[in-house]
């Protein structure tokens, strides 16, 4: 009887052996929905925020440069805005600007006080605001993580050095240290979002440094790590291809809900302190404070698209980081 | 426990060196715009005075005219003797300015942390206990919403909805700003306690949902474990097995957690403050920041992070106090 039971399991050809194991991308993705529906939604939430970036690429190469060269590539207008980032609008009866107008056809989320469209306003702001988060990311994650290896691995004087400097810059007010490195850098005869970017991703180093090196510590008590040891890898080696693979789900985790730290970072800023930041091109956190000046109970639409737009960005990151974190690392969770 | 005590606070010295260190580095990278900011008002003063004179004035006003190794350590001196120097804007000293500011902070720190708790305990117990049923959802999905939407917006929400629809009322008067300036609570209860309501409110359901969940998924873990088995078979009831065999172990944790939040509340209060108008710390930060007033800003870096470290160790104390399963190393 069991032999009879044995024998088809051995018969199915590999190809579909393998199929059978593992879940297509689609069966993938409905399982997440089912599990994490709040995660899923978070995620719908982001990639629409991504979509609102997109535009059409132009044949113009160079440095990348903040808000519409975040890869080189230069990108076109939006393809989700309906006007230019500028464009005004003038009211059709009067012929004069079409200022603080309420949702019309023309209008979606209606225009603000130089009479621009604010959905437009938004979806373009949505590239600096994204763009801006994933370069602080990138920078923040990336020195973050090789100080927080080299010092999880160590250990030692090195580590206890790294670690109060780290508590150092961890005791600075973060908004404080925005701020001083966005006025007193040599490197700004004008503030440039790079600089800014450079900033927040600053600020984050610590933070991430503290996660990653923490998981670094348990990691590097396993097994596997000292059985590479014992056939001899260098430390280099052992980092590289034993340690780090084996944390990359934390730092995705990181990297996703920094991201929506930094979003609200930068609005924050905006708001706080509007002049330290460059006012290049439309900004989410910009377009509040201007709201926020010229009288919001007034004219409630341009507070309400840009408060929106940072609530639902900061919000959706929120969502997806949690469900991720559950997914692929619940080491970290934290509630 | 000693010898720990007496190892981390040498070490936390240390890292207060290494932050003094850092804050005068980054103030003396670029002195250049506060120099010309102050030749500039000089030469507008006297009319007609020489610029480089003016140039000259300004630093040695600032201090700035000796070499850095000296600045350096005339500043590490000074700081030793808890000399902050003086404030360029107010003239008066840093240290009679923070002391005035601190406590605008601490009160809307602490109002926070009540609020907060007052919120999450209630909440987290509930959402623990009641795992996985509609109720369970609803108040995670409020506690992520109010983690997820930026404490500058709930406050700007809140303060236009109330002046908006209710200007003039109760509601306005309390969860909205006031540009009256700061009231000390033993001088004037009421208004102080108006000054600070809205914006301990509004910060205080953003640190509960933080403390929400964190409290949820310690009692979750606590609620598995074979004591509180233990307790539900002996026949407790249900309040007994909850509040005194689950809620004080899950606690602990939490507790710490609290702890550090404090710290970080009462000194980065920033948003809240400036919103609402009230004078602290945070405030007293970001209009410094713009001013470039340098002593200002290296007393606050200092104070923060003076209070920081020791609350640190404070919490990790606390934790081997509560808790004597841990042991410190």
């Amino acid at each position: 009887m069991q032999q009879e039971q044995a024998v088809p399991s051995i018969a199915v050809p590999a190809a579909e052996y393998a199929l059978r194991k593992r879940p297509n991308a689609l069966q993938n993705v409905l399982k997440f929905t089912r599990r994490k529906p709040l995660g899923a939604i978070g995620f719908a939430m982001i990639i629409f925020l991504f979509a609102m970036t997109l535009g059409t690429p132009q044949l113009e190469f160079g440095v990348p440069e903040l808000p519409h060269r975040p890869f080189g590539v230069e990108l076109g207008q939006p393809w989700m805005s309906r006007y230019e980032e500028e464009e005004q609008f003038k009211s059709i009866t009067t012929g004069r600007l079409a200022q603080n107008n309420s949702p019309t056809i023309d209008n979606w989320l209606g225009t603000d006080s130089s009479g621009r469209d604010n959905w437009s306003r938004i979806v373009w702001g949505a590239r600096r605001s994204l763009f801006l988060a994933v370069w602080a990311l990138a920078i923040a994650t990336a020195v973050g993580t090789f100080i927080g290896v080299v010092t999880g691995y160590f250990r030692g004087w090195l580590d206890t050095v790294a670690q109060r400097l780290m508590d150092a810059l961890q005791s600075f007010p973060p908004l404080l240290t925005l701020i001083l490195i966005l006025t007193i850098a040599p490197f700004t005869s004008s503030p440039s979002l790079v600089v800014a970017a450079f900033a927040l991703g600053f600020v984050g180093i610590p933070q991430v440094q503290r996660i990653v090196r923490g998981v670094v510590l348990s990691t590097r008590e396993q097994q596997y790590v000292e059985a590479a040891r014992v056939i001899g890898a260098t430390d280099t080696r052992t980092m590289r291809y034993y340690i780090l693979p084996n944390i990359m789900a934390s730092i995705i985790v990181i990297f996703s809900t920094g991201l929506g730290v930094v979003i609200l970072a930068e609005a924050a800023i905006a708001f706080l302190v509007p002049n330290v930041l460059p006012s290049e091109g439309a900004s989410w956190g910009l377009m509040l404070d201007q709201a926020d000046n010229e009288g919001i109970g007034d004219h409630p639409w341009p507070a309400v698209a840009s408060a929106g737009a940072i609530a639902l960005a900061v919000l959706g990151f929120n969502l997806a980081g949690d469900a991720l974190r559950d997914v692929l690392d619940p080491r970290l969770r934290v509630g | 426990m000693q010898q720990y005590i007496i190892r981390r606070s040498l070490l936390n010295f240390f890292v207060i060196f290494l932050v003094a260190t850092m804050v005068f580095g980054a103030l003396r990278i670029d002195s250049s715009t506060i120099i010309s900011n102050r030749a500039a008002s000089c030469v507008a003063d006297v009319g007609g005075a020489d610029p480089e004179e003016c140039r000259n004035i300004a630093k040695s006003e600032l201090g700035l005219h000796s070499s850095i190794p000296s600045q350096y350590w005339n500043f590490l001196r000074d700081t030793v003797q808890l000399d902050l120097g003086e404030s360029f804007y107010t003239k008066n000293s840093v240290l009679t300015d923070i002391k005035q500011r601190a406590l605008p902070s601490v009160e809307l720190g602490l109002l926070q942390l009540v609020v907060a708790l007052a919120i999450a305990l209630p909440i987290g117990i509930i959402s623990a206990i009641r795992q996985d049923t509609w109720i369970d959802y609803i108040l995670r999905f409020v506690a992520i919403f109010f983690l997820g939407i930026p404490v500058f917006i709930i406050a700007i929400a809140v303060i236009t909805l109330t002046s908006q629809f209710a200007e003039g009322s109760f509601l306005a008067d309390w969860l909205g700003p006031h540009n009256t300036g700061w009231v000390e609570i033993w001088e004037n209860p009421y208004q102080n306690l108006k000054l600070v309501t809205g914006a301990a409110l509004v910060g205080g359901l953003g640190t509960g949902a933080v403390i929400m969940r964190f409290l949820r998924s310690q009692m979750l873990e606590v609620m598995r474990q074979d004591y509180v088995r233990t307790a539900w078979a002996k026949g407790l009831r249900e309040r007994v097995v909850i509040i005194r065999h689950a809620l004080k172990n899950a606690l602990i944790p939490v507790l710490t957690v609290v702890g550090l939040l404090l710290g970080s509340i009462v000194s980065g209060n920033v948003i809240l403050e400036t919103i609402y108008n009230i004078e602290g710390i945070g405030f007293y930060v970001v209009f410094s920041a713009a001013q470039f007033d340098f002593p200002v800003m290296q007393g606050i870096v200092l104070v923060v992070a003076m209070l920081l470290v020791f609350v640190n160790l404070l919490v990790d104390v606390a934790y081997g106090w509560l808790d004597p399963r841990i042991r410190y190393s």
